[in-house]
């Protein structure tokens, strides 16, 4: 306990001594990919350390484990320099670590006060004495907040704040904040910097991640770069800028070649490629608070792209013209498809008109997993109006299932086992084919290659183009900025729910784009 | 076939596939170990248990609970429930009693439940597909409006069937025998096969499962998943008003007592415990009628051995823990579900 009190007083040295918390060539695998890959990590008392990467380059992977909600594959953890196994989020919390989630984990019916408790009751709580306790801590870290106000009551910001101060009270040496500015306005941004500023001053580390770059900039002592599961950099806040961070972020190694000649060649083949007519047109299309009058068209015969970080509105628009999600009814906005003005309240309706949606989670939504291969991809057919039939046909399942296994070369040793065990390559490719035997006209793929291993990327890529090569129109929702370059003819960029910039391919480059999509 | 980078992967995980088959059977076959070491004891050691006629007797006495249980192994692998499968079954055929004793005619009478039954049926999927309301108090709700609504319909305990001499053919399949074997036996098998070819020949018994698997994938991937919901309780519904005309030839009488009881519990039994995963997707038909087989061979080998109402319940509680824990042990969460829940 004494290394706590100490930890808690204020301490003017930070980045100096034994680290408080170090991770040495963490890995963490899932279904036989990295998530994240050797990765080396190190905080001080008193120093808020920025985690910056794209979307999936393994920075909340890297948290997780360390906040001990997984368990990292391979690695080695070291707290104050003294080797830690965390084998529960207990075991992380004992040491002192938090993590303050972007969804906030408070109970919403329990009072400020109550929530910040949380997990260390005691056994008769007298509520006065709670309170009081509470105010006295709030007061402490300068939050303006009743503790006996119901959480539920409070804004985004305060919320934020009986998180922190209930990871003060929990006496936290290390705090982890994952996007914590995603919600607020920028008045509460600027009182939230000096909140972490003065949690610094306490001595308490910080791990700070973020898509706004300059946030991190501004607030961060030291700068870590993730990119596809590997560390790029770690460096002095002092001799970072943001165009060599976005550079660091998006720089490419191993796939850099496959990427480059991709590029390369789907914009010879674009010129080639002649545009057929417009197909889906998106007007002004609002969804709660997500979507904001988002508007552009998908041509026939064309890859349309629309990179975006999450949050901006790229998947929820694709959901909505799918009639996976509602716009709004008043002042939605209008999706025509082939001029005429549609609306779908379920799937089914979009599938008949033609439409497909390759989800972006396929373990969330994307497949059964107590099924075998022919069994999805055989339901992908019967749930169309023209491949509905009500007996099952054995000959019929074998055929579909032959066509697509050759087609998308599916691992055809798995055919006989349950879809869960297969690797994330095959799975990704089932999950296409059960949309593609649907027979559309219109394919949205929604992160087409997330979880997938590096040899099945370029497959999926050339399904991709013979798709449109085939005169279907192709919309193409990625993260993944080399990606959406390599196959995309033109490139629509969303930020905040509406689409910010449009690129022909030949003109787009990596930076662009970050700069367009980045706030 | 093709040698590609993803095959490197598969081969890692195709050993692990093998011991995970060889750790790991299935429900229906542990189910089906247990019964058939019970079945050898019991023949060892109880006398009378081994002969034809108590034989036949067992399969007789479960073969209600079974096509109760062919409804809500439907209805569980959908991910939903259904506790309001005994007070349809009895709700429905009690009014119509009351009318043959008012005059209706045997035939109508039957039409008359199958009616109410359905409505029922369709009422509950209405509320649980369209409403999105939990199945377990969309079911649970009904099954107390249907018990009330009944018995203010027909205020008695019991209600009798006409004698079979007077409308035979009503009940001819709880009460006769056909080439020696109850008719309620052959009821069942025949309910039982149907249910299987439903739900393994037809598309939309693929849809109930893919619906059990994964109600959002379902959706997504175009399955009319609230028509489908619909039919699901319809269907439940439907073996309810059966195994209701299977009930009123067996015991001369329909009981409103039973929906008070634990019956429910015991269909609830018989489902889970043959490998029907209340996680949905998982399980058949043959899982109701191993169960069937287990709780069967349990209550005759109580009746032979004499044992109290009071000790039976407390082994059905045991066996039907058992069951839950065993269907943990083999669709265990995953890692951060798992790990969260410290």
């Amino acid at each position: 306990m004494n290394d706590v009190l100490t930890a808690l007083l204020p301490t003017a040295s930070a980045a100096s001594g034994e680290p408080v918390l170090r991770v040495v060539k963490g890995s963490k695998i899932y279904g036989g990919v990295h998530a994240i890959e050797d990765i080396d990590f190190d905080l001080y008392a008193g120093e808020v350390h920025a985690l910056v990467g794209e979307n999936g380059a393994g920075k909340s992977t890297l948290c997780k484990a360390i906040a001990g909600a997984i368990k990292l594959t391979s690695g080695e953890y070291y707290v104050d320099g003294k080797p830690a196994d965390f084998e529960r989020p207990r075991d992380a919390l004992a040491a002192g670590i938090c993590m303050v989630y972007q969804e906030t984990s408070l109970v919403p019916t329990m009072t400020a006060a109550q929530n910040i408790e949380l997990g260390n009751e005691k056994l008769l709580t007298r509520f006065r004495t709670l309170n009081i306790q509470a105010q006295q801590l709030l007061q402490s870290l300068n939050f303006h907040i009743d503790p006996a106000t119901p959480v539920a009551l409070l804004g985004t910001a305060k919320k934020q704040m009986v998180e922190i101060a209930r990871a003060v009270y929990n006496k936290a040496r290390i705090i982890i904040f994952d996007e914590p500015t995603a919600s607020l306005t920028p008045e509460e941004i600027v009182h939230f910097f000096n909140l972490v500023r003065d949690l610094r001053r306490r001595g308490v580390a910080i791990i700070y991640i973020s898509h706004a770059l300059e946030e991190s900039l501004q607030i961060s002592d030291r700068i870590t770069v993730l990119r596809d599961g590997k560390l790029v950099i770690t460096a002095n806040t002092a001799d970072m800028t943001r165009e060599k961070l976005v550079r660091h972020m998006v720089g490419r190694d191993i796939t850099h070649t496959y990427y480059a000649r991709a590029a390369k060649e789907a914009n010879g083949g674009a010129a080639h490629r002649a545009r057929g007519e417009k197909v889906l047109t998106v007007e002004n299309v609002t969804m709660g608070m997500v979507v904001k009058n988002m508007s552009f068209s998908v041509y026939a015969g064309e890859v349309v792209g629309i990179a975006g970080l999450i949050g901006s509105g790229r998947t929820e628009i694709a959901k909505v013209v799918f009639g996976a999600l509602k716009r709004n009814l008043i002042n939605g906005g209008t999706v025509k498809l082939r001029g005429k003005p549609v609306r779908y309240r379920v799937p089914k309706q979009a599938i008949d008109a033609g439409i497909a949606y390759v989800t972006e989670d396929r373990k969330l939504n994307g497949f059964f997993e107590t099924m075998v291969v022919d069994d999805n991809v055989y339901i992908g057919k019967l749930a169309t109006r023209a491949g509905w039939r009500l007996l099952l046909s054995k000959l019929m399942r074998g055929k579909l299932a032959d066509y697509w296994v050759e087609r998308l070369k599916i691992s055809a040793l798995q055919r006989k086992a349950k879809i869960v065990e297969l690797s994330g390559g095959n799975q990704q490719k089932v999950v296409v084919a059960k949309s593609l035997v649907q027979d559309p006209s219109i394919v949205i793929f929604d992160e087409p290659t997330r979880g997938v291993d590096v040899g099945t990327i370029p497959e999926i890529h050339a399904q991709i183009r013979r798709l449109a090569e085939e005169g279907k129109a192709v919309v193409v929702i990625s993260s993944y900025l080399p990606e959406v370059l390599s196959i995309s003819d033109r490139i629509l960029v969303a930020r905040l729910g509406r689409i910010v910039a449009e690129f022909d391919a030949a003109d787009a480059t990596e930076d662009k784009i970050m700069y367009a999509a980045i706030h | 076939m093709t040698i590609n980078a993803s095959t490197a992967g598969e081969r890692s995980q195709s050993p692990s596939l093998v011991t995970q088959l060889l750790k790991k059977p299935s429900q229906e076959q542990i189910v089906l170990l247990i019964t058939l070491s019970l079945l050898v004891v019991f023949s060892a050691t109880l006398a009378g248990f081994a002969h034809l006629a108590n034989l036949l007797n067992l399969v007789r006495s479960i073969s209600i609970l079974g096509i109760l249980g062919l409804g809500m192994g439907l209805i569980v692998i959908s991910r939903g429930i259904d506790l309001s499968e005994v007070a349809i079954m009895a709700g429905s055929w009690s009014v119509a009693l009351i009318e043959i004793q008012r005059g209706l005619p045997t035939f109508w009478a039957a039409i008359l439940a199958l009616v109410i039954a359905l409505m029922i049926g369709v009422a509950n999927g209405v509320m649980v597909a369209f409403v999105e309301a939990p199945p377990l108090f969309v079911t649970l709700a009904a099954g107390f409006v249907i018990y009330g609504a009944a018995f203010w319909y027909a205020p008695s305990w019991v209600v009798y069937a006409p004698k079979p001499e007077d409308a035979p053919y009503l009940l001819y399949l709880g009460h006769d025998y056909l080439f020696g074997i109850p008719v309620p036996i052959i009821v069942f098998a025949l309910a039982a096969i149907g249910m299987q070819l439903f739900l393994a020949r037809t598309s939309i018994g693929r849809f109930i499962y893919a619906q059990g698997d994964n109600p959002e994938a379902a959706r997504l991937a175009g399955i009319p998943l609230r028509p489908l919901i619909v039919l699901e309780y319809v269907l439940v519904a439907l073996l309810a008003w059966l195994a209701g005309l299977v009930w009123i030839g067996t015991t001369g009488s329909m009981q409103m007592g039973i929906v008070q009881g634990t019956y429910i519990f015991d269909v609830i039994l018989v489902v889970v415990l043959g490998g029907i995963s209340l996680v949905g997707g998982r399980g058949g038909v043959f899982s109701v009628v191993v169960g069937c087989a287990l709780i069967g061979t349990l209550f005759n080998a109580f009746t032979i051995m004499d044992i109290n109402s009071e000790v039976q319940n407390i082994i059905k509680g045991v066996v039907l823990l058992a069951a839950i824990v065993l269907d943990n042990w083999l669709h265990p969460r995953d890692e951060e579900t798992a790990r969260q829940g410290e």
